[in-house]
C-alpha cells in the first residue's frame, strides 16, 4: 500500500500592540535598547498591593485587528489569570483571556498552494500581557549551563493580541503565506509594527500529520500534534515546519507513536527538540481576574473603530488590479503598506498613466528609498510632482530618459520640477525644428531596409516606426519632443523620393 | 484629661485651636504604646522619625495659619498590609520581612493630605488570614479587656490600638469579618464599607473580590470623619466605584430632623434573621442577650423590628467563602517567590528557591489556604468547587437584595461569642472559621456593615459584645445614622482601662533604670 502524509497546521500568533504605554500601567512600551528594569513600576513589577488598570488603547487596537479579520467582537469579555511560576512573570500569573476572549470566529484569505485563494479561519483573538525577559549567563545566552540568570521586566506588561487560527493550513508554504498576510494586515491597521526579528510578532505552530491511503484517500491515522516554538523569522517558520513534517513521517514510518508535546526550534542546527510532553503540561488554574471588571465594548466604540478601519490591503490590491489594470505582483507590492499605496494613488490622481506611475514608484522611488534607507513618509518628492513628471512622459513632452534625468536632478540637487527640467535640457523637447528634421533624415538614411518595409505596408502594428523613433531619441540623447518625432518621421518618410 | 481618650474630631479641633500640638499628641501615642505594648503587642512597626516629621509639618501649617486638614495631627495606625512609603509592610509574614514599599497606598495618601499622621503599623493575622491575630508570624496580640483572650482578627492590632487608647483612629481590612469581629471583641466601632467605596491600591491583596479597607473608632463621628477622608474614587483601582460619595456627617444627627426629635429611628425597618430565631446553639447566650437589648433600644427610638430570611447565606456562606477566598489568595500570594523582594532562600536551583522560600516564609494557616485555593482551581475540580461557589455567591447577592425589599437594615450578631481565649481555637480551623459565620456573607454580597458595642458580658472580667448592622450597597449613611442614635443612648465606646498595665509599666521603668532596656516600641 502506498501512503501519503498530509500536514495539518494551525498557528498561534502573538502580536505586540502598538500602544505608547503598557496594558495595565502607564510605563512606556519602548523597551528596545532601554536600560534593564527602567520601564517599570509597582504594577508591572507585581509589587504587593499594586493593581492593574486596563489601557483602553490596547482594547481599541485589539478590536481593530479583530474587525479586519471579520471576527465577532464579544459584547462582554473577561480577563483571566493564568497561574504559573517563572521568574519572568512577576505576579506568578499572566493576565490573559480564557473562555470569553475579545473576539471569535474570523477569517483571513491567503494565496494558498497552487495559487488558489484560500480561506483560513480565525478561531479567536484575545488580549494579554507580555512577560519580562530572562538573560542567562551562559556564553550562548541559553539556560543550559548558565550559572546565573538575569531578568529584565521592561517588556513585562506590554500588550499582546494572540491570534489563533483553525488548523486550515496544509503546508509550510501556506503557513508562511498566512503569516505574511497577517503581518501586512497588522501593519496596515497600525495595530503593530509586526517585526518578527524584534519579537513584536511571535509565531507558535501546531502541526500534525494525517496518514492516508494513497489509492483510496482513506484516512488511516491521525498523528498527535506537536507545538513548535521559537521561530523568529518567516524562513524559520518554513524550515521548522519542513523539518517537523519529515520528523513526524520518519516516526510514523518507523512504526513509532507521536506524542503530544511542545518542541523548540533550534535555528542554528535546523532541528526541533522536545521541551515538554503532555504529561508535564501545566495546569494553569485559570480563573477570572477579580481586579479587572469585565470589558463591555460600547456600540459607540465599536462604531468608532469600524469607521477608522482603512481599506484592507487585499481590497486595495484588487482595486489596483481591476480598476487600474496593474499586474498582480505589481499591485501586491504597491499595496504592501498603506503609506506606499497612498503615495501611489496620490500620483495617479494627477492624471498620469497608472501603469507608468506603477513602474516609476516600483523602480525609481523604491530604489531611492533603499539607497537612503528611508521610508516613503520621509521621501522628499511630493506625489503630485512625480505625477506631473510622469504626465509629461505620457503626453510625449518628455522622453523616458529625460524624465529619469529630471527625476535624479530633483532628488540629488533638491531642484523644483521646472528648474530640473531646464537643467536636464528636457524642457518640452530641446531638439526640435530643423535640427530634429536633420537628425531624422540621417536616421532614415542609415536604415533603408526598415524604411522600405514600412513603405511597403509591412508595419501594421507600428513596431517599425517605434524602432525608428527609438533611434531618433537615442541620437538626440532623449532630448527630442517625442510627439513631434512621430509626426516628423511620418512626414519625412513620405517626402522620400 | 488624658490625650489618649480624645476623639479624632477633638484632637483635630484642639490642634487647630493650638490647645496642644501635633507633636504632643504623637508623643502621647508613643508613650501609651510603650507602656502597653509589652502586654498587648498590637504594633509591628513604629515610625517615630517619619511620623514626627509629619506632625511637625502639621504644627507648622497651624502656625502659618493654614488649615492642615480635617484629621490634623490625628495619629493613625494602619494594618500592616497597607503600604506606606518608607515603612515596612510585612503582612505579619516572614516572607515579607525586610520589604519596604516604594509607594503609598491610596488610603495613606488620603490620610496624610488630610493632616493625619501614620504613627505605626498594626499587627495582624498573617496576610489577614485568621480571626484571632494569633497567626501573626511575629507573635499574637492580646485583648486589652482581658489579656488572656484574643482581640479577634485579622485586624487585631488596629482594633487594639483604638480600644486601648493609643489612638482614636485605625484602619483595618475586612475580607470576611476582619474589621467587624475584632471591633466586637474589643468593644469599639468597626465599619466595613461597600465593596468599591475605598480604594484597594496599596493594600496587599488577600482575596481581591472581597477585600475592603475600613476604619476603627470609638465614636460614630470619628467613623464618619475617617470614612469621608478615605472613601474616594481612585483611577488606580479598577474596582473602585466612580459614584459620587455623600456627606457622611449629614446622617449623624437624625434627631435634629423636625418631627423626629423623640423617635429618630421612626420609619426605619430593622430586620432580625428568621434562621437565627430558633437556633440557640448558633450564638452564645450573652451575645443573644446583647443583640435583644440593642434591638429593644432601636424599637424605643422608633424603629420597626421586622423579620427577613437568609437561608442560603447562613447555610452556605461559610463553605462558599472558604472556596472563593482561598482560590483568590492562592493566586495573589504566588508572587512571593523569593525572586524580587522579601525572604529569599539561598538556593542554586529555581525550584528549590521556590520551595524553600515559600516553605519557610509562610505560616501554617496561610499554607492551608494556598493549598485549598490551588485545589479548588485545579482542572477537574474547578467546576465542582470554584464555579459552584460563584453561583452560590450570586444567589446570596440576590437573597440580600430580596431581603432589603422588606427592611432598611439587617441586625445580626457580629460574632457568635465574645472574645475567646488564646489557644482555644488555634488548632481547630473549622471552629475558628465559624467565628466569621455572620460577617463573611456581607463580603460575598459586597455590602456595607458596621459593628458597634452593644454591651458587656457580666462577670469578673466583662467582655465587650458587638452587634452588626448590614445595609444595602452604598448604605453607609444609614448605618452611621442608626449607630449615632444608639451611641446617644449607649454612650461612646469605652477605652479599655488597661489597669493591669501599671505593673508592667513599673516593670518597664524598673528595667530601664537597671540599664537592661529590652527595646520598647521604638
Amino acid at each position: 500500500m502506498k501512503y501519503t502524509y498530509q500536514p495539518v497546521i494551525g498557528l498561534e500568533i502573538h502580536v505586540q500592540l502598538a500602544t505608547a504605554t503598557k496594558i495595565f500601567c502607564s510605563c512606556s512600551t519602548d523597551y528596545i535598547g532601554a536600560e534593564p528594569n527602567t520601564n517599570v513600576c509597582p504594577v508591572c513589577l507585581g509589587l504587593p498591593g499594586a493593581l492593574p488598570v486596563l489601557n483602553g488603547k490596547a482594547v481599541e487596537l485589539g478590536i481593530k485587528a479583530a474587525m479586519a479579520l471579520s471576527c465577532t467582537v464579544k459584547d462582554k469579555t473577561v480577563f483571566h489569570r493564568k497561574n504559573y511560576f517563572y521568574p519572568d512573570l512577576p505576579k506568578a500569573y499572566q493576565i490573559s483571556q480564557y473562555d470569553l476572549p475579545l473576539a471569535e470566529g474570523g477569517e483571513l484569505f491567503i494565496s494558498g498552494d497552487g495559487d488558489t485563494l484560500k480561506r483560513i479561519r480565525i478561531t479567536r483573538l484575545h488580549l494579554e500581557e507580555d512577560a519580562g525577559k530572562l538573560v542567562h549567563s551562559a556564553a550562548d545566552g541559553r539556560l543550559e549551563g548558565a550559572e546565573f540568570s538575569f531578568v529584565d521586566y521592561n517588556r513585562g506588561g506590554v500588550p499582546l493580541a494572540e491570534i489563533v487560527s483553525e488548523p486550515d493550513l496544509r503546508s509550510p508554504g501556506e503557513a508562511r503565506e498566512y503569516v505574511t498576510s497577517l503581518r501586512r494586515l497588522v501593519r496596515y491597521l497600525g495595530v503593530s509594527d509586526g517585526d518578527m526579528e524584534r519579537g513584536s510578532m511571535r509565531v507558535d505552530a501546531n502541526i500534525s500529520l494525517q496518514k492516508t491511503d494513497a489509492a483510496t484517500g482513506e484516512i488511516l491515522y491521525w498523528g498527535e500534534r506537536a507545538e513548535i516554538k521559537n521561530m523568529n523569522s518567516l524562513r524559520a517558520i518554513e524550515h521548522a515546519l519542513e523539518y517537523e513534517i519529515r520528523r513526524q513521517i520518519d516516526v510514523m514510518e518507523a512504526g513509532g507513536v507521536l506524542e503530544r508535546e511542545t518542541r523548540h526550534w533550534n535555528d542554528g542546527e535546523g532541528t526541533t527538540t522536545s521541551m515538554r510532553s503532555k504529561e508535564a503540561a501545566h495546569d494553569y488554574r485559570y480563573f477570572p481576574d477579580p481586579d479587572l471588571p469585565p470589558i463591555e465594548a460600547s456600540s459607540a466604540l465599536l462604531e468608532q473603530v469600524s469607521a477608522s478601519l482603512p481599506e484592507m490591503p487585499w481590497a486595495r490590491e484588487a482595486r489596483f488590479r481591476n480598476e487600474l489594470g496593474l499586474p498582480e505582483a505589481d499591485a501586491a507590492l504597491l499595496a504592501e503598506t498603506p503609506q506606499l499605496a497612498d503615495y501611489f494613488e496620490s500620483c495617479v490622481l494627477t492624471g498620469a498613466s497608472p501603469s507608468r506611475i506603477s513602474n516609476w514608484v516600483r523602480t525609481e522611488v523604491l530604489r531611492v528609498l533603499n539607497e537612503r534607507n528611508i521610508s516613503i513618509e520621509s521621501f522628499s518628492m511630493q506625489p503630485k510632482t512625480l505625477g506631473s513628471l510622469v504626465l509629461l512622459v505620457d503626453e510625449g513632452k518628455l522622453s523616458t530618459t529625460a524624465a529619469r534625468e529630471t527625476f535624479n536632478a530633483m532628488i540629488e540637487k533638491g531642484l523644483p520640477l521646472e528648474k530640473a527640467l531646464e537643467a536636464s535640457g528636457g524642457a518640452g523637447g530641446k531638439v526640435s525644428g530643423d535640427a530634429l528634421a536633420d537628425t531624422i533624415r540621417a536616421v532614415l538614411a542609415s536604415a533603408p531596409d526598415v524604411v522600405e518595409e514600412i513603405l511597403g505596408g509591412k508595419d501594421d502594428k507600428g513596431k517599425k516606426k517605434k524602432f525608428l523613433t527609438g533611434l531618433v531619441m537615442k541620437e538626440t540623447r532623449g532630448q527630442a519632443d517625442a510627439a513631434a518625432v512621430g509626426e516628423l518621421i511620418e512626414k519625412l518618410l513620405n517626402e522620400k523620393p | 484629661m488624658s490625650l489618649c481618650s480624645l476623639s479624632a474630631v477633638e484632637i483635630a479641633r484642639g490642634i487647630r485651636n493650638r490647645d496642644f500640638s501635633a507633636l504632643e499628641i504623637l508623643r502621647s501615642f508613643y508613650q501609651r504604646a510603650e507602656t502597653l505594648e509589652p502586654s498587648l503587642h498590637a504594633l509591628l512597626h513604629c515610625a517615630p522619625e517619619i511620623a514626627e516629621k509629619h506632625a511637625a509639618d502639621v504644627d507648622a501649617a497651624v502656625a502659618r495659619g493654614e488649615d492642615p486638614g480635617p484629621l490634623a495631627g490625628v495619629p493613625v495606625v494602619l494594618k500592616d498590609n497597607m503600604c506606606v512609603r518608607g515603612m515596612p509592610a510585612t503582612c505579619a509574614s516572614r516572607i515579607l520581612q525586610g520589604w519596604i514599599p516604594p509607594y503609598d497606598a491610596t488610603v495613606t495618601e488620603l490620610l496624610e493630605t488630610s493632616g493625619a499622621v501614620v504613627a505605626a503599623k498594626g499587627n495582624m493575622d498573617e496576610f489577614a488570614m485568621g480571626s484571632s491575630t494569633e497567626f501573626s508570624a511575629f507573635g499574637p496580640v492580646s485583648n486589652p479587656w482581658d489579656t488572656e483572650r484574643v482581640p479577634g482578627g485579622s485586624s487585631g492590632g488596629s482594633a487594639v490600638s483604638v480600644a486601648a487608647g493609643y489612638t482614636p483612629l485605625a484602619l483595618g481590612s475586612d475580607t470576611g469579618g476582619s474589621i467587624r469581629q475584632p471591633a466586637s471583641f474589643c468593644g469599639i466601632y468597626g465599619l466595613k464599607p461597600t465593596y468599591g467605596l475605598v480604594s484597594r491600591w496599596g493594600l496587599v491583596a488577600f482575596a481581591s473580590s472581597l477585600d475592603q479597607i475600613g476604619p476603627f473608632a470609638r465614636t460614630v463621628e470619628d467613623l464618619a470623619l475617617s470614612l469621608s477622608v478615605i472613601a474616594r474614587p481612585d483611577p488606580r483601582d479598577a474596582t473602585s466605584s466612580r459614584r459620587e460619595r455623600p456627606d457622611y456627617f449629614e446622617a449623624l444627627a437624625p434627631w435634629k430632623t423636625p418631627g423626629r426629635e423623640n423617635a429618630p429611628l421612626s420609619g426605619k425597618r430593622i430586620a432580625v434573621v428568621k434562621e437565627l430565631q430558633n437556633r440557640k446553639d448558633a450564638v452564645s447566650a450573652e451575645v443573644e442577650d446583647v443583640l435583644q437589648k440593642t434591638l429593644a433600644l432601636c424599637r424605643e427610638e422608633g424603629a420597626e423590628i421586622v423579620e427577613i430570611s437568609l437561608p442560603v447565606s447562613l447555610e452556605f456562606g461559610l463553605p462558599c467563602y472558604y472556596i472563593l477566598a482561598p482560590a483568590e489568595a492562592s493566586s495573589n500570594l504566588a508572587r512571593f517567590d523569593g525572586v524580587r523582594y522579601g525572604l529569599s532562600s539561598d538556593e542554586k536551583s529555581l525550584v528549590n528557591l521556590y520551595f524553600k522560600t515559600r516553605g519557610s516564609g509562610f505560616g501554617s494557616e496561610v499554607k492551608r489556604r494556598i493549598l485549598t485555593g490551588t485545589y479548588v482551581l485545579s482542572s477537574g475540580y474547578y467546576d465542582a468547587y470554584y464555579l459552584t461557589a460563584q453561583k452560590v455567591r450570586q444567589l446570596m447577592k440576590r437573597e440580600f437584595a430580596a431581603a432589603f425589599a422588606g427592611c432598611d437594615l439587617i441586625a445580626l450578631p457580629t460574632a457568635p461569642s465574645p472574645a475567646f481565649r488564646k489557644g482555644e481555637l488555634v488548632d481547630d480551623p473549622i471552629q475558628m472559621y465559624l467565628a466569621d459565620v455572620f460577617t463573611l456573607p456581607v463580603n460575598l454580597a459586597g455590602l456595607p456593615a458596621l459593628s458597634l458595642n452593644g454591651g458587656f458580658t457580666s462577670g469578673e472580667k466583662p467582655l465587650p459584645v458587638g452587634v452588626q448592622f448590614i445595609a444595602p450597597k452604598w448604605g453607609e449613611p444609614e448605618l452611621l445614622s442608626t449607630a449615632a442614635v444608639l451611641e446617644k443612648k449607649l454612650g461612646k465606646a469605652k477605652t479599655a482601662p488597661c489597669d493591669w498595665a501599671e505593673t508592667s509599666a513599673e516593670r518597664a521603668a524598673n528595667a530601664k533604670t537597671a540599664g537592661s532596656e529590652r527595646g520598647g516600641v521604638r
